[in-house]
């Protein structure tokens, strides 16, 4: 049995068909009173109730007696609202972002409850805490970054070195040898001392020992060269697979990955987390290796030389350590903040010098200038600080090394003087000692190195294991004829807030279809659909009568074929833009495309024509150039289907009769979607579908809906009283 | 320009906010949000009408009968998620992610958030925004007024 409804329970108290088994339950995270909380929203065949944290049960209502469901969204949050069928409309509960999209969908089930339809929704359990260690992800359904397997993704990082197998190995004697090599010198230093200048005898012995040492420093130095050679080798082959792997994986990922993410932080992936990644396999690995190493050796040594002085002289180490074990990570914090500062610097100074006509034409030298100064002294204080912390850190540490040496000379000095030593001995423990407390500063940062590198490596692997689109090649190869159907579309890129509301309409092939309604009516995202960029969330887009997704996606884009309002040019010549979608076309296709996209004559006159370098995204040329360019670039590609974004917009009159009269030779034999906010130049389109918050206000021909006077009619009129007062100013 | 003393906003069904100007004219549905809520909290509240659009705006909504003021002052808190960071529990950064643990008006809440550089927003020296992964929201109006530990933390982090 239910617990006794709450006090303000709606309506109808609980009754034996609300304790159906729920078809939905979802946990919210705000209590009624607006703290967080817990409330479970249940949607059963008969009822929507609210479960409150102790179980009661606090609102209920049949779902006969709803109309409709909806997210409201809130500022960081949203309500579920339900309209009922007496028009009332109310609130349900409420949730933050974290869980939003799920009540969206779910708004959407009970709406299909409420219609007597099938529950037809995807209401994934998403996973928001870590299930080994209870920690929150960073991104649902990711994964933990303190889970992950280290050791296997080390094995993965070294699996790069598989290919490089023999130069590591080689690497990897040279650095024994490099360890050997540096322990050499104060060795021979001490026999020198002990054997030929305290003793005063064997001079021959001097030459000979100078001769090994020459020796020593001739191989030291061979092996030097060489090893730094194979580290580049290494540094540069590794970084470059690393690279290659991850561009190709970027490359494939669907496109709400690149919604998500900023282009910058993705192409820091590629620079800096590969970096990171090699940087830790070629260079701070050897570096551990052999440093490790030669501390092994020179102790060992030491020992072997005297264990009471050695001891002594090494007392002050665990000083060192646990001074840079303390104080390295607030330190690196302090200069990651100076990365920071130094990052908005750098943000405003572009900004700053980009805008800079801006600038001056406000007059806002002084105010640009005040915010330059603001960042210029907050990146100074930081800097300041954080160098100066470190120099206390290096100062302490330097203190600690040097106490080493002067313990060594008080202690040994005192056993020389004592005859429990040779000052040969002395001499060559005074020497080792320095490649003691060397690497010993720098272990401490081994640790951060790692675990730096393991989060690049794990943000580099994590887009490789993307999913990437489904391409699915194993589709028969299908020539399209140019149908589409749109069967009860709906989608939205945000899941909590649809943009398309059930689309369904059906273009012939080589019908000319124009899209037309005010912005953010779902007119891009329409077409997104069609080029599969996205994939609806419910309902299916049929191409030639088949569901498009049984296409393989490289063989229904390479039959679509785009001309965006802002046409975007590759660095490259004219030439290379224009066959772009078939790379294989002989230069009389490409002079064939230009002339029926009214290019040929423009491109002619440049000095270079055909081999003019159109600079960085096209920058050399004017909008019409781009613009004429990118039709002929898909007149070339020649596709079954064609979508024009709005392809005539800001350029001259003239420029767009050109245009105009390339548009009309592209489209024909070719099912045409075209945006246009200038709704003359749509005037020949077979059909108008006018689209209003994501749903199909109207559609028929243009004389059609002018008759109508209904949206697309208003819409119109408007824009001629526009037009109008444009033409008066 | 509307006069406030016209204003009367009630709940009518429950939770509904209707609002009626004057005699003469009523709004079935009213929004109000706040047009600049981080630069002037409290100053210049926007009533939107269902569809969205603007029935007044209110530089100083001080001058509102104590009435609507508790009405307004209830359909925000419902409409404003924010949190409203009273204490800073701890905070570790790990992985390039930074996990948080606050104390805020609304209770206790555990948060991550990702690349501070663009979820950290200060608004001024001392006024401090925080997104999570999610976009969720968490304020800090005054660092300088939390505790010596909480600005400690966020001196190190940020």
């Amino acid at each position: 049995m239910e617990t006794a409804p709450h006090t303000d329970l709606r309506r109808h108290p609980e009754s034996n068909r609300a304790a159906a088994e729920p078809l939905m339950r979802l946990e919210a995270d705000f209590a009624e009173t607006g703290c967080f909380g817990h409330r479970v929203l249940e949607v059963t065949s008969e009822s929507v109730r609210v479960r409150d944290g102790d179980g009661a049960v606090s609102f209920l209502i049949p779902i006969a007696e709803i109309k409709s469901a909806r997210n409201e969204p809130l500022v960081g949050g949203g309500r579920l609202e339900i309209t009922t069928a007496t028009g009332e409309i109310v609130p349900v509960l409420t949730y933050s972002l974290t869980v939003a999209a799920r009540f969206s969908e779910a708004a959407r089930g009970i709406e299909q409850l409420a219609k007597g339809e099938p529950l037809a929704i995807t209401l994934k359990q998403e996973q928001t805490r870590c299930a080994k260690c209870n920690r929150l992800l960073p991104e649902k359904d990711g994964i933990c970054p303190a889970c992950i397997n280290r050791n296997k993704t080390l094995l993965r990082i070294a699996g790069y070195l598989k290919p490089y197998r023999k130069q590591a190995l080689w690497l990897a004697g040279i650095s024994v040898l490099q360890t050997a090599l540096n322990l050499a010198p104060p060795l021979i230093q001490g026999s020198l001392v002990d054997g030929v200048l305290t003793a005063h005898r064997h001079i021959g012995l001097l030459f000979g020992l100078m001769a090994l040492w020459l020796a020593t420093l001739v191989v030291r130095t061979g092996a030097d060269v060489k090893s730094g050679w194979l580290i580049s080798y290494l540094a540069g082959y590794i970084a470059a697979d690393l690279r290659a792997g991850l561009y190709r994986a970027i490359e494939f990922l669907p496109l709400t990955f690149f919604d998500k993410k900023q282009i910058g932080a993705i192409a820091s992936r590629v620079n800096q987390d590969t970096d990171r990644v090699w940087g830790f396999l070629v260079e701070g690995v050897p570096f551990f290796l052999t440093n490790a190493l030669q501390l092994l050796g020179v102790v060992i040594f030491l020992f072997r030389t005297s264990w009471q002085l050695t001891l002594c002289i090494l007392s002050p180490i665990p000083v060192v350590v646990a001074i840079s074990g303390i104080f390295w990570k607030p330190v690196s914090q302090l200069y990651h903040r100076f990365g920071q500062k130094w990052a908005r610097f750098q943000i405003h100074l572009n900004e700053s010098l980009s805008g800079i006509r801006v600038v001056k034409a406000f007059a806002q030298e002084d105010f640009e200038n005040k915010k330059f100064l603001d960042r210029n002294r907050e990146l100074r204080e930081a800097g300041v600080r954080a160098d100066s912390h470190w120099h206390t850190i290096f100062g302490a540490m330097m203190f600690f090394t040097g106490l080493g040496t002067l313990i060594n000379w008080t202690v040994g000095g005192y056993m020389v003087y004592a005859h429990q030593m040779t000052l040969g001995a002395f001499w060559k423990v005074n020497a080792l000692l320095a490649l003691v407390y060397g690497p010993l500063q720098w272990f401490a940062m081994i640790n951060s190195w790692f675990s730096r590198a393991m989060a690049g490596a794990e943000r580099v692997f994590e887009v490789m294991d993307t999913d990437p689109e489904q391409y699915d090649d194993s589709h028969p190869s299908h020539d399209i004829q140019g149908e589409v159907t749109f069967e009860n579309v709906r989608f939205g890129y945000d899941k909590s807030n649809p943009v398309l509301k059930g689309l369904s309409f059906t273009a012939r092939p080589g019908d000319m279809i124009g899209l037309v309604g005010k912005s953010g009516a779902g007119k891009s995202t329409t077409i997104n659909l069609i080029c599969r960029f996205y994939e609806p969330d419910a309902g299916s887009i049929r191409i030639d009568g088949a569901d498009y997704r049984d296409i393989s996606l490289q063989e229904l884009r390479r039959q679509i074929g785009i001309v965006l309002q802002e046409p975007f040019l590759f660095n490259g010549t004219i030439a290379e833009n224009i066959a772009y979608g078939k790379p294989d076309a002989s230069f009389e296709e490409v002079v064939t495309a230009a002339r029926a996209a009214n290019a040929h004559n423009f491109i002619l006159s440049k000095p270079d024509g055909y081999d003019t370098m159109v600079g960085e995204r096209g920058a050399k040329l004017s909008g019409g150039e781009r613009q004429r360019i990118s039709i002929a670039r898909a007149i070339l590609h020649d596709p079954k289907i064609l979508i024009l974004d709005e392809a005539t917009s800001s350029v001259d009159v003239e420029t767009e009769k050109q245009i105009q009269e390339a548009i009309g030779r592209l489209i024909e034999g070719r099912t045409t979607f075209a945006i246009a906010h200038r709704l003359s130049t749509l005037r020949n389109a077979t059909r108008l579908i006018v689209l209003e918050k994501g749903e199909i206000a109207e559609m028929g021909t243009h004389a059609e809906l002018m008759e109508k006077k209904g949206v697309f009619c208003n819409l119109v009129e408007t824009q001629s009283q526009i037009n109008e007062i444009i033409g008066l100013g | 320009m509307v006069n406030p003393d016209e204003l009367k906003l009630f709940y009518e069904p429950k939770d509904r906010l209707r609002l009626t100007l004057g005699e003469e004219k009523s709004y079935l549905t009213v929004k109000p949000v706040w047009a600049a809520p981080v630069s002037r909290p409290g100053a210049y509240l926007a009533l939107l009408d269902g569809k969205g659009e603007e029935i007044a705006l209110l530089p100083d909504p001080g001058v509102l009968s104590p009435e609507n003021a508790a009405i307004l002052e209830a359909e925000l808190r419902l409409r404003y998620l924010t949190a409203l960071v009273t204490a800073i529990v701890h905070a570790r950064q790990e992985y390039g992610a930074t996990y948080w643990s606050v104390e805020t008006d609304r209770g206790p809440r555990d948060f991550v958030t990702q690349s501070l550089q663009e979820n950290a927003q200060w608004f001024s020296e001392t006024h401090l925004l925080l997104l999570d992964v999610d976009g969720n929201r968490f304020e800090i109006t005054d660092v300088t007024a939390l505790d010596a530990r909480s600005q400690a933390i966020i001196g190190a982090i940020l």
